[in-house]
């Protein structure tokens, strides 16, 4: 039995807007083992960043949990008081946000910011405190980390705010890091050092990532497991190397037929995926996947597929005993 | 910084220069003078005055005479009191619009923003709506309306305060009430609108995402990036406040600058209207000065550096 950092169940969030509801997150159940990385893909408004702002609750205006659990070492994080909640993040559960350019504080010190983190959770001195942010600094590999903890901001570029982020979230040993788009708004060669900086960081301090991204890329070069969301459901789990030999699910064969391979010499031309997400005020009662889906069925439209499989489990129909055989990678990629 | 300030007072003495110069010839391009009144004085009595206060000379030489006595400190005679110089006018003024003013300002500060912070703290809820509702009544409502209300309900009808000048400590409530009202109802709704932005800012998760305590959070991330516009407004304010409202002044009976500034006019009193203009100048500019030094405190991207010659 592997235990688990945490335990998400029938987790649904939705957003109350003028128009009405928005059902961003849909009754998603995830586990998190410890010391490994999970990834999270899915398009925009697939409820993957939701999903993990629910679960810390960092939700902006508007978004409201309705139900489910997220068991983070024992205790409920959704039925925990606010007080005993702060007391968590930051603490034994570091996050990491999509663009550094914005999420850090222009007018504090990026090292008042990292030390404000540390002394928030440790009774130490700042002096103490300061110390650690410096050791922080080098470990995230900014270079005179003594000397940059007195700059702000604006005075760093994309990549080394991120890598301030980074020291942030670390700055308590986290248990679990969630890591929400963490190298979206990076160009890319700096997406690949981040990228390789949290890897490391992962190995060498044991904890478990949350990796949230739309990036196929990103899952197949970091991750252990991967969750494939669309329209606030969880549409796959897989290990990653299961998932991109043998997706189960007619979305993410999808997912993968829209990714360009640099090595291909045949020319073969990208496959989008036609149509456009389910409209999440009003989701349809099926598969949300159904209207694009290229095997999609007259029960796939009126009926939601539970997840079928273990370990290795997807939400469609076709994975049903009696359903056809399809041969859904083949057609698709034709 | 030294560099900066040097270049700003420097600024600031052209700016005066130029604001004595506008004020003194659009002054004597309006007809009448000091000595013109309904009772018509003897010509060689208005003559003899004339020439007693430079008024017969040629129009560049009172200019050059007044600059001359302006550098050094000196703001002339008072034309329509006589013996009365206007440095000593503007002394006897401004303790009086002083105090008045300063405890305006506290009460702009310390009320305005507070209020501004638990409307948008409680946003949509009954003590915003409360505080919004308030607040535009004061922004709506002329200041001698709420002076003279207030004036009649508690003075008058209840007789709670004096009715006109501040020998007693209760004479300071309905002045300072009615020169502050339309400010805090101003500053509360800026803060309110300022402080709802910044709660939206990915940095206030950040803060959240650290476990911060909500106080912390409030007052480090959110109060101080939020000020910046309030404080854009503040230094007009104070300047304004410190150098007194005539109406303020006018119905509640108060003798400070304010007044003496409107009834300078009126009387054409030369060298008052001057020195008054000259004053209230150089207190706004230098609180001008006081808000981009306090932009640097709080906003570190903002930089001090010599405009490129």
């Amino acid at each position: 039995m592997t235990q688990t950092v945490l335990s998400v169940r029938d987790l649904a969030t939705s957003f109350f807007t003028r128009r009405g509801e928005v059902q961003a997150v849909r009754g998603v159940s995830f586990d998190v083992r410890p010391g490994e990385i999970l990834g999270l893909v899915g398009e925009s408004g697939s409820g993957k960043s939701i999903t993990c702002m629910s679960v810390l609750r960092l939700l902006k205006t508007g978004g409201r949990i309705k139900s489910g659990s997220a068991n983070f070492e024992g205790t409920d994080l959704l039925s925990l008081d606010e007080n005993a909640l702060s007391d968590l993040r930051g603490n034994r559960i570091g996050v990491i946000f999509q663009d550094p350019m914005t999420s850090l504080n222009p007018t504090l010190t990026v090292g008042e910011q990292v030390m404000e983190a540390i002394l928030r959770h440790r009774s130490i001195s700042r002096a103490q405190a300061r110390a650690r942010a410096v050791e922080l600094f080098e470990l995230v590999r900014i270079p005179s980390a003594a000397a940059r903890l007195k700059s702000y901001p604006h005075e760093f570029s994309g990549g080394m705010r991120q890598r301030v982020m980074i020291a942030i979230a670390l700055a308590c040993d986290p248990k679990l890091l969630i890591a929400d788009e963490p190298t979206t708004a990076l160009d890319v060669t700096i997406q690949r050092q981040i990228l390789a900086l949290l890897k490391d960081l992962q190995q060498r301090l044991g904890m478990a990532v949350i990796l949230i991204t739309h990036d196929l890329g990103v899952i197949a070069e970091v991750t252990d497991r991967v969750l494939v969301l669309y329209g606030g459901l969880v549409m796959e789990t897989a290990p990653v190397r299961e998932l991109f030999a043998a997706p189960g699910h007619p979305y993410t064969v999808g997912l993968l037929g829209a990714v360009p391979d640099l090595r291909d010499d045949t020319h073969r031309r990208l496959t989008p995926i036609p149509g456009s997400p389910p409209n999440m005020l009003a989701p349809p009662p099926g598969c949300p996947f159904a209207p694009r889906c290229p095997h999609a069925m007259t029960r796939c439209l009126a009926e939601l597929p539970p997840l079928f499989g273990e370990g290795h489990q997807s939400r469609c129909w076709l994975q049903h005993p009696d359903a056809p055989k399809v041969d859904a990678v083949h057609e698709v990629a034709a | 910084m030294i560099g900066y300030l040097a270049q700003r007072l420097g600024m600031m003495a052209v700016t005066l220069f130029a604001i004595i110069t506008l004020t003194f010839f659009l002054m004597h391009a309006v007809p009448g003078g000091p000595f013109v009144s309904e009772r018509m004085l003897a010509p060689e009595i208005a003559a003899a005055l004339n020439a007693k206060y430079g008024l017969d000379l040629p129009i560049w030489q009172q200019y050059l005479n007044y600059l001359g006595s302006i550098a050094s400190f000196d703001l002339g005679p008072s034309f329509k009191y006589p013996g009365v110089s206007i440095n000593s006018m503007i002394a006897a003024g401004l303790p009086v619009t002083l105090q008045t003013g300063l405890l305006a300002i506290i009460c702009v500060v310390a009320l305005g923003v507070p209020l501004g912070v638990i409307a948008a703290l409680n946003r949509n809820r009954w003590p915003d709506t409360t505080v919004m509702f308030i607040a535009t009544l004061g922004v709506a409502i002329p200041s001698y309306v709420i002076a003279t209300v207030s004036l009649y309900v508690f003075a008058l009808r209840l007789g709670w305060v004096p009715t006109f000048g501040l020998d007693d400590w209760r004479g300071y409530f309905l002045p300072v009430f009615a020169l502050s009202g339309f400010w805090i109802s101003f500053v509360s709704r800026l803060t309110r609108s300022s402080l709802l932005e910044t709660l939206e800012q990915d940095y206030m998760t950040t803060a959240r995402a650290k476990g911060l305590k909500p106080g912390q959070i409030l007052f480090k991330h959110g109060l101080r990036n939020s000020l910046l516009p309030v404080v854009t407004v503040l230094g007009p304010v104070v300047a304004n406040l410190v150098t007194g409202s005539f109406v303020i002044e006018q119905i509640f009976a108060l003798p400070g600058i304010g007044r003496q500034f409107v009834l300078s006019i009126t009387n054409r009193d030369y060298t008052a209207i001057m020195g008054i203009t000259i004053f209230y100048a150089a207190i706004l500019m230098v609180m001008i000065l006081i808000v981009d030094l306090l932009y640097v405190w709080l906003d570190p991207r903002i930089k001090l550096t010599k405009a490129a010659a």
